[in-house]
This record gives C-alpha cells, structure tokens and sequence, in this order.
C-alpha cells in the first residue's frame, strides 16, 4: 500500500523508455526509500527544512538519472550516494554555513532524544537511556563530515563496510579508517573514566 | 595488536593490555555473528577482561539507543512532510505525448478558426450606416456590373462560346432563342 505522504501519477507516465529499470516504477522506490533516505539527511545535516529538500531532490535526481542506474549497487546504495552528493553540495555553500546557525528548523537533541521509545524499567533507567542518546547524538554532530557520514550509515542505516565504501567512493581502507576514528571520538567522550582509571 | 588475555577481573592499566582503537572498531561495526581472524582475537580478550567487556557494551548500548531515537525521531518528522512531488513524465519525451500533440493542435485551431471566420464575414465598417451621397452613383454601377454578371451565367450558351452554339450554321430553336434571349437582355 502506497503512504499517503506519497503523490502518484499514472502509471503509463513512468514507463516510456525503452531500457526498463528497477527505479522505473517511482511510487514503489518513494515507498521504500524515503525514510531511509529522509532520517539520514536529518541525521547529517540536522536541518529538517534541508533534509526535506534535498530528499525530494534526491529522488527527482534519481528518476532523471536513472538510465545511468547499472545495478552494479542496489537501489539503496545508489539512492544515498545522490543523497550524499546533495549534502555534500548544500553544506559547502556559504549560505547553509550561515543559516545554519540561526536556523529555525534545526533539530533540537532534546526532541531527539525524547523521542526514545519507552523501555521496560524505571522512569530513571529511561532518562539515562536519553543521556546516553544526547551525548551520542552531540558528539556526532562533533565528527568531520565524513566520520560523520560514514558513522551513521554504518549504524543508523546499518549498511556493510563494503557498501557504504560504494556510496561514498572511498576505498574500503579508508571507510574503515574513518569510521574507527569516529568510534574512538564517542568512546573517549563517553567513557571518560576509563581514561584516569 | 594482539592483547595479552588477563583475568576477568585484574585487568592492567589502559594502554598495555587492552583492547587497541581498531579492536574496538572492528567489534564494534562488524555485523553480529561476522567474525574475522582480527575480532576472534579480540573477543577472546573480551572474554577475560571486565573492563573491556564492559565498555564494549556500554558502547554497544548507547549506538543502539541513539538509533532507535534517531530513527524514531525521523519517522514523526516524516509524517508531517509533505507528499514527494514525482515528475509526471520526463522532459526529453514529452515530444512523443499524444496529449502534447493534442494540445498543440488545439492551440493551433484557437488562433486559426477566429481568422477564417473573419473572412468569410468581414466585419462591416461602422461608416457603412452612414454612406454619403455621393458613393451612390458607384453603388449604381456595381449594381449594373453585378445584373451583367447574372445575366451571363443564366445564360445557356455563354457569349464567348455563342460561335460554337451552332456549329452548321442552321439554328435550332432552343440555341437561337436562348442567343436572341441574351441578345435581348443585353439590349
């Protein structure tokens, strides 16, 4: 069943060319992608304003593009590299370095993490629980931008190495490189006591 | 790299005996169940050092909570964003669109219907109620033109073609009375 987030057109509109391909049929890869698609430019960018914008333009960049689509990646894979393209394009300007300071639509890490879902156990475990996700939530938003990328496809879209070293163009070793130092950044910072232990 | 294995609960100092940055990152974003020659040497230390084995799913736990709330978070967000505007068909074919093509002939007959009516009926001038005295007399000589004309083609053999009418010279009643008759009418 297609959300009701989702504006569709007839289908004899989306399939005129001749090399059929699996981005032919929108409606489906809206249905499926833009969650995934949307949560990772909110989490990277942190600006639900540009997360919008930049997922419609990741899917308009995708259905125009997508005679280049070699499934030589899955749809996913392709989807986050436009994606990552997008960022990368929106955060060099110099407008979003500006606005980003005074944004109105930038994500507070309270909401965020409020947002937990309730667990079983105390009304103290739970706010815990909400530390743990603020001090995460800030130091990731500490990372370079491509610890950072790399971060959260690794664990918030929970994709492979060897994909996320497809998405982002970088080799394997240097996915690896990057996201260990990422790793190290949030556990220096989130375990502190170990340090002077 | 490889850690030295130490009892569960003496472990030494950080920096000599424990997990290394790349151990921790290896156990740490290797999927569960995935296991290396690098992560099985890493968990047999986790194994026997509390402190590691500690962090690791202090570590572990907090990844899987900022997921869960980011992801919960993105979710809400998305509910309120409004419906993907998809392209209703791409540019580059929009040549090869019967509705194209329709609506193009549709414009083509708006401008060119409203012309073909105005010459078949021009629009009458507004001096036209008003025609001066003097435009009468040519209006009399158009009249006298038009009569001629009439005369002509009501004729049965027109005047040019009188000639041939009777080819022997002899007349036949309906050709010589049809050239007296318009004889008689030019008279």
């Amino acid at each position: 069943m297609v959300p009701d987030n989702i504006k569709t057109f007839p289908p004899t509109s989306l399939t005129l060319d001749a090399r059929a391909t699996p981005l032919d049929d929108l409606e489906t890869i809206v249905a499926l992608y833009q969650p995934r698609v949307f949560r990772f430019l909110l989490a990277n960018l942190r600006d639900r304003d540009a997360a919008e914008t930049l997922t419609q333009e990741t899917f308009l960049r995708a259905w125009s593009a997508r005679e280049s689509f070699r499934e030589d990646c899955s749809v996913a894979t392709w989807l986050i590299r436009i994606a990552l393209n997008l960022a990368r394009d929106h955060t060099r300007t110099g407008r979003f370095r500006f606005w980003k300071h005074i944004a109105t639509s930038a994500i507070d890490v309270d909401e965020v993490a409020a947002s937990l879902p309730n667990r079983e156990g105390s009304a103290e475990a739970q706010l815990i629980a909400q530390e743990q996700v603020k001090l995460i939530w800030k130091t990731v938003a500490g990372l370079s931008p491509r610890q950072r990328t790399i971060f959260l496809l690794r664990f918030l879209e929970e994709m492979e190495i060897p994909e996320i070293a497809i998405a982002t163009s970088l080799p394997l070793g240097t996915v690896k490189s990057h996201l260990y130092r990422a790793l190290h950044m949030i556990r220096t910072r989130h375990t502190p006591q170990k340090e002077t232990s | 790299m490889t850690p030295q294995s130490t009892p569960r609960t003496a472990c030494s100092p950080l920096g000599s005996n424990h997990l290394t940055e790349d151990q921790f990152g290896e156990l740490l974003s290797q999927p569960t169940g995935v296991r290396t020659s690098e992560t099985t040497i890493a968990e047999a230390h986790v194994h026997t050092c509390e402190l590691c084995a500690a962090e690791l799913a202090t570590l572990r736990e907090s990844i899987s909570l900022f997921r869960q709330a980011s992801s919960a978070y993105a979710d809400n967000e998305l509910r309120n964003l409004p419906p993907v505007q998809l392209p209703a068909r791409p540019a580059q074919t929009l040549a090869l669109q019967p509705a194209y093509w329709a609506a193009a002939a549709a414009i083509v007959l708006a401008a060119f219907l409203p012309m073909q009516a105005l010459r078949q009926h021009p629009l009458q001038p507004a001096s036209a109620s008003t025609t001066s005295v003097a435009d009468r007399p040519v209006q009399s000589e158009d009249e006298a033109l038009l009569e001629g004309i009439d005369t002509e083609i009501s004729a049965s053999v027109p005047t040019p073609m009188q000639a041939l009418a009777d080819p022997t010279g002899g007349g036949s009643g309906d050709i010589d009375s049809s050239v007296s008759t318009s004889t008689q009418r030019k008279d």
